[in-house]
């Protein structure tokens, strides 16, 4: 029996400090994993759409298991925020902050869709990692980069811009921001552009 | 088995201790300068013991023998998810006896515009001043790495600001981390 006692004492303690270390582990989990791409050019492709312009419309899968079609969405808003790669600083350091931002997608009737060229398995890791991801995230992996590509949003090293494309409730463009790839859009201008669509 | 938790529980305490303290660094340098917008609520700039209601103020003028300084960013989960734990060390900090020394705790936006600070702030109620550092010039002046991030800058009566205290990443336990700021100003 004290044997047993011993024995089992002996496994809680490196349990609780299996545990404890897992916990750091998982803190530290997203900016020890993320890859530092440095300073990459600020744009590196060329528009294909404006605003006034139908969107180009596209059927993506999502880490969620559906399909999501953009023409489907006709009659809401809808927020298109591509990222370059998934698990780099800026991206990881973008999507949580419209984590905690969705009262003002719900509050102009507007979907917000995350889209990337990576797939689905990557992705889903990555969102895990980052947490309370609300909105669909999209796999444009393969054909790879096909919709940021009809966009003008493919970069040369297969990459997309990180691009907002704002979409009124007709599916017509009503404005697209392609910011440096090096800087995060602020806040204040996807509200600001969803206060403006009706 | 009941006498042997008795013993193993209190290690692992310590233990549990010891891994939140490993995080903080003991430092002994000089506050860069760097300068804050006086806060436009009547609540901060009273927390901070500002007589002036517009213009600039500096961390040594904050009327406190102690400022913690939190590195966050509204975009950073880690920071979201501490938001409510650094409420509380804010309470914590207003609670302290009489005869402790006076801390008080501001927040710096790294890369945040004054409408994500707001966002912020509005999203976890946060009390404490928070300032935004959109360009990330105070954040570099103070060699932050990474958010959250802590510096505790040490005021009182001994000649320029002195940062005492440095940590990198969130702490387990307001408690022993308060103890631990008071503890590394006090020397």
């Amino acid at each position: 029996m004290r044997l047993f006692d011993r024995r089992a004492s002996l496994t809680a303690v490196l349990l609780l400090l299996l545990f404890f270390g897992n916990a750091a582990a998982v803190e530290n989990g997203l900016r020890d994993a993320l890859y530092d791409t440095g300073q990459l050019k600020p744009v590196d492709s060329t528009l294909k759409v404006a605003p006034g312009q139908a969107a180009p419309d596209f059927t993506l899968p999502a880490i969620s298991g559906k399909e999501v079609t953009l023409s489907s969405l006709r009659g809401r808003n809808v927020v298109i925020s591509f990222v370059p790669a998934a698990w780099t600083p800026v991206c990881s350091d973008q999507w949580p902050g419209y984590g905690i931002s969705r009262h003002f997608f719900d509050d102009n009737e507007a979907v917000l869709l995350g889209i990337t060229v990576d797939n689905i398995p990557t992705l889903h890791a990555w969102v895990i990692q980052m947490g309370n991801i609300w909105f669909e995230v999209l796999s444009d992996f393969w054909p790879h980069g096909e919709v940021a590509s009809a966009y003008g949003l493919l970069r040369t090293d297969g990459t997309s811009e990180r691009a907002l494309v704002f979409i009124d409730r007709q599916g017509i463009i009503s404005d697209i921001y392609v910011s440096d790839i090096n800087v995060r859009p602020p806040l204040e201008y996807i509200v600001t552009q969803l206060r403006s669509m009706k | 088995m009941r006498k042997l938790s008795f013993i193993i529980l209190p290690i692992l305490v310590g233990l549990y201790g010891l891994t939140a303290a490993a995080a903080a660094q003991r430092t002994a340098e000089l506050l860069p300068a760097f300068v804050l917008e006086v806060p436009a609520e009547k609540k901060h700039r009273s927390y901070l013991g500002l007589e002036v209601e517009s213009g600039s103020f500096s961390v040594a003028d904050i009327d406190a023998e102690i400022v913690l300084i939190e590195l966050f960013s509204m975009y950073c989960p880690y920071c979201q998810k501490e938001a409510p734990l650094i409420n509380e060390l804010f309470e914590a900090m207003n609670e302290l006896p009489e005869d402790a020394p006076r801390v008080k705790i501001i927040g710096i936006g790294a890369s945040n515009s004054e409408f994500e600070v707001d966002h912020f702030r509005s999203t976890y109620n946060v009390q404490f001043p928070l300032f935004p550092d959109q360009d990330m010039a105070i954040y570099k002046a103070l060699s932050g790495a990474g958010t959250p991030g802590f510096i505790g800058v040490r005021l009182s009566g001994r000649g320029d600001p002195v940062i005492v205290l440095r940590q990198s990443g969130g702490f387990y336990s307001k408690k022993d981390f308060l103890a631990e700021l008071l503890e590394f100003a006090q020397q």
